[in-house]
């Protein structure tokens, strides 16, 4: 079943490349609203930025210090974008709640590829309009200059490309499960809760205690914003992005299997 | 009777029928939850984990530096627990004017306001949210933090009562800001950057004591969006016996006056309401 799935991917590339660029085109129409959000933001990181600021006054910050901690805060919260705030579910809730996903599990093309390539557009649109603008008014607010220089951000985007299809794999997952459940939000939500404590979106990894360290280490979520944000501030190895790798194969196979899965269990709703 | 008894009594009629209906909404909207038992538990399972790792964001960088600004872990966890308990308060009665963006957008406004009810009262009630997990994670911090203070000699037993009167003071003033930005829909029609700004990232803010951030932005959020009137300015005076016990009619008079100017404001919005349906 996996094998011959794999088989319709690589055959439907440009119907892929199309869905991805109709969720780009779709989110391009509201750019100037989005553009405003981004100041709504760039204000939340503000914020963190503050309590680290606030908090170096008092205490060393490590091996960060108070500027690498404000490089740190600029980098998360822009990668939020890619990494975290994705459609919730990718959307299977609301076409389990209106029956829509009986006729999207008809369709010639594999469910799990189909609402990837999708979100896969929306993420680099958010990226491009939304990332890079709050990356920028941050460093703007907190007078600071891309990090290493800026040497160090094509690794770092690379580590992010791997982050954006983790979440969306996440994302998938917590959409299946709305057949059991019918609704997932609480799942979506509770999912962001704890990337921002697992992923290192505010206090870096090393800084846990030892015992939710290794349940971090043991997740797919310090891949998503810690080793991106590590390599960014030069502090990390490239060998994080063989864990990145190996965590997008497990989660592709695992959302491949909850696929077969769940064509077993479609009940279409209302009437 | 004369003229002048009959006018109070025809209010209190007026107002014991809306409570009566109030009540009804509510029982109406709990009925229409529980529909969906297995949903309602694992949503409230899945807050009281969100609020606890939330939580835990602010107790692992208090148990990494220590104190923050000479507050112990104890009072931030207070300061922590009177903002869920206030926000859940607020959340609870007023969950869909926190929601106004979708009435705007859909144009469900239009059939509120054909019903013979102020708008705001027949909105509110159209959900009653129980948020059964913020309730259990505000109760176990505010116990341990409790406990902790309690032990220690720093408050006594009084804490308790002027907590609570923070507790429903802080919620009326977090209802006005809510009711306030969604006031500023009725020009913008999308109001969740505002909401963002106002609501998520204040309230996120005020979990901390408000010396940690710079003079401006400390003063912004106890005059502008006055969030550090819920839970910083009681804790000044309860835990750490600052300022007086005026701060209590002074927490009742904000309330008091944010709610009549978000409610003037309110009016004024409606007035100024134009359908966006087709």
């Amino acid at each position: 079943m996996i094998s011959f799935r794999t088989l319709l991917y690589n055959g439907n590339t440009r119907l892929y490349l199309a869905l991805a660029s109709k969720a780009y085109a779709r989110n391009i129409q509201y750019r100037g609203s989005h553009l405003l959000h981004n100041f709504a933001s760039a204000v939340f990181g503000y914020l963190y930025a503050c309590i680290w600021i606030g908090l170096g006054r008092d205490h060393s910050l490590g091996e960060y210090g108070m500027i690498g901690m404000m490089q740190y805060i600029t980098f998360t919260q822009a990668s939020l974008w890619v990494s975290s705030f994705t459609t919730n579910g990718l959307g299977i809730p609301q076409s389990v709640r209106t029956g829509q996903i009986s006729l999207d599990l008809m369709r010639p093309v594999h469910l799990f590829a189909h609402l990837a390539a999708k979100e896969a557009g929306q993420i680099a649109y958010q990226f491009l309009y939304k990332s890079i603008p709050v990356y920028l008014i941050m460093l703007l607010a907190l007078g600071l200059m891309p990090a290493e220089g800026g040497r160090t951000l094509p690794l770092a985007l690379l580590a992010l490309t791997g982050s954006a299809y983790l979440s969306i794999c996440i994302g998938y997952l917590i959409g299946i499960s709305a057949l059991w459940t019918t609704e997932s939000s609480w799942l979506h939500w509770g999912n962001q809760a704890i990337m921002n404590l697992l992923a290192g979106f505010f206090i870096p990894l090393q800084w846990l205690p030892l015992w939710l360290q290794q349940i971090a280490w043991a997740s797919p979520y310090p891949f998503m914003l810690y080793a991106p944000t590590q390599l960014y501030l030069g502090k990390g190895d490239p060998a994080l992005l063989l864990g990145t790798l190996a965590w997008c194969t497990v989660l592709t196979l695992v959302c491949l299997l909850a696929t077969h899965v769940m064509r077993r269990k479609v009940e279409v709703q209302g009437g | 009777m004369t003229q002048s008894t009959q006018m109070p009594n025809r209010t209190n009629r007026a107002i014991r029928r809306y409570i009566k209906l109030y009540l009804l909404l509510i029982r109406t909207s709990i009925r229409s939850r529980m529909q969906y038992r297995f949903n309602f538990a694992l949503g409230s399972i899945l807050a009281a984990l969100i609020q606890l790792s939330e939580f835990l964001m602010v107790a692992i960088v208090l148990a990494k530096f220590g104190a923050v600004q000479g507050w112990s872990v104890y009072e931030i966890g207070y300061l922590f627990a009177v903002m869920t308990f206030s926000k859940t308060l607020y959340r609870t009665f007023g969950d869909e004017v926190h929601h106004l963006e979708s009435y705007l957008v859909e144009g469900e406004l239009d059939q509120l306001l054909t019903k013979p009810l102020p708008v705001l009262l027949s909105l509110m009630p159209r959900s009653f949210r129980l948020m059964l997990g913020e309730v259990i994670q505000g109760t176990a911090i505010m116990i341990w933090a409790f406990g902790g203070m309690l032990g220690s000699g720093q408050i006594t037993w009084w804490a308790i009562p002027q907590t609570v009167f923070a507790i429903l003071t802080g919620a009326v003033v977090l209802f006005a800001i809510g009711l306030a930005t969604a006031t500023c829909g009725f020009w913008t029609t999308r109001i969740s950057m505002l909401q963002n700004m106002t609501e998520d990232a204040a309230q996120t803010a005020a979990r901390y004591p408000l010396t940690l951030y710079p003079n401006w932005m400390g003063g912004l959020l106890l005059t502008a969006i006055p969030v550090g009137l819920v839970n910083y300015l009681p804790a000044l005076y309860i835990l750490r016996g600052e300022l007086g016990i005026w701060v209590f009619p002074l927490l009742a008079a904000a309330a008091c006056l944010a709610l009549l100017l978000a409610l003037r404001f309110w009016t004024f919005g409606m007035s100024k309401y134009q359908s966006t349906g087709s």
